[in-house]
């Protein structure tokens, strides 16, 4: 299966899903919809978060996994977690200036 | 997906430069400290036999005759200042939380290189120049100086050559032992770039001095240095 872009590749913006479709009935769904928030995240954390919620959580079991030691891999959540952190704090700004907006048009 | 996941955060791949100046990478914790420690013992016991001492952070010197503990005594009053200051220095800089065990041990492995150089201290021809210089070390400090041709008439050119080899050969052992110190805390305290280089110099600077005066006080308080 084809990996599924997450920014554009002309402005490098966040895109969105614009149609979904169903394999079997071949029903289809038009509109907006956003792409959840670890989607939205690059492929390799996607991953990272796969199997880490696959070992209960353990950084233990991660570092055996992947041939890694406890610190390398402790760090590699870190990161992840600093990249959500600013995605929610990107997607709250966005949401705020979005409300203000259509504050202004409503007045 | 499992193939998928597994191929996407697969590790780089070990290469030789990985292993020698970042193996924390692959070993931290309690099994970079067992390691370690085993490295610092091996280095005190072959410096007690070539004189080499540890007697800092990162100081390598020849010469002076000391009982085997003081040997083990300087390796780890060298390690473990250098262990409370970068701790000290993870806690101020670092963002995420870190363990002591990951500093003690990448700490302890770093500490590697040192075993190469108290081996180099034991040639013959190290040995026998470095009881040269002691033995000229009163003509080089006379006062008025000697003149050059009469401290070096009877200079062993050979000994003088595998002693000059002996010093680079522990200089790059101390700029790897450096490298792993650093790659050790980087990697411990999850630190980069510009905060992770300063927090480093100057636990670096501070854990020496440190270091040198413990050592220097131990060995007057037991009469090793008078």
């Amino acid at each position: 299966m084809k990996l599924l872009p997450r920014v554009c590749p002309a402005c490098d913006e966040d895109l969105q899903v614009k149609r979904l479709r169903c394999p079997t009935c071949e029903t289809e769904v038009e509109g907006a919809f956003g792409l959840p928030g670890l989607a939205r995240l690059p492929v390799e954390d996607q991953a990272f978060i796969w199997e880490f919620v696959k070992a209960s959580g353990s950084l233990k079991a991660m570092a055996k996994l992947l041939g890694l030691s406890y610190p390398t891999v402790r760090n590699r959540l870190d990161d992840i977690i600093i990249r959500i952190k600013n995605a929610d704090t990107q997607r709250n700004t966005l949401d705020h200036s979005v409300d203000e907006r259509s504050d202004k048009t409503h007045e | 997906m499992s193939d998928d996941t597994m191929h996407a955060i697969q590790p780089p791949r070990k290469t030789w430069t990985s292993v020698l100046f970042n193996p924390f990478q692959y070993v931290a914790g309690g099994m970079a400290l067992v390691i370690g420690l085993g490295l610092m013992v091996a280095a005190a016991y072959i410096g007690s036999i070539s004189h080499t001492h540890f007697d800092g952070v990162l100081d390598v010197h020849s010469g002076l005759k000391a009982p085997t503990w003081f040997f083990l005594v300087e390796v780890l009053i060298g390690w473990l200042s250098l262990v409370a200051f970068l701790a000290i220095a993870g806690l101020i800089a670092a963002q995420s939380r870190f363990r002591l065990v990951d500093i003690l041990g990448t700490q302890a492995l770093a500490r590697g290189p040192m075993v190469l150089a108290a081996a180099v201290f034991l040639l013959p021809g190290v040995q026998r120049f470095t009881t040269y210089l002691l033995h000229k070390l009163p003509t080089l400090t006379q006062s008025p100086p000697a003149a050059p041709a009469d401290l070096w008439k009877d200079l062993p050119l050979a000994d003088a050559f595998v002693f000059a080899t002996a010093m680079i050969v522990t200089l790059l052992m101390t700029i790897w032992m450096v490298a792993l110190m650093y790659r050790g805390y980087a990697v411990s305290c999850n630190l980069r770039r510009g905060r992770a280089v300063i927090s480093f110099i100057t636990a670096l600077i501070a854990a020496e001095v440190a270091a040198k005066l413990a050592i220097v006080a131990i060995a007057r308080t037991t009469g090793i240095l008078s």
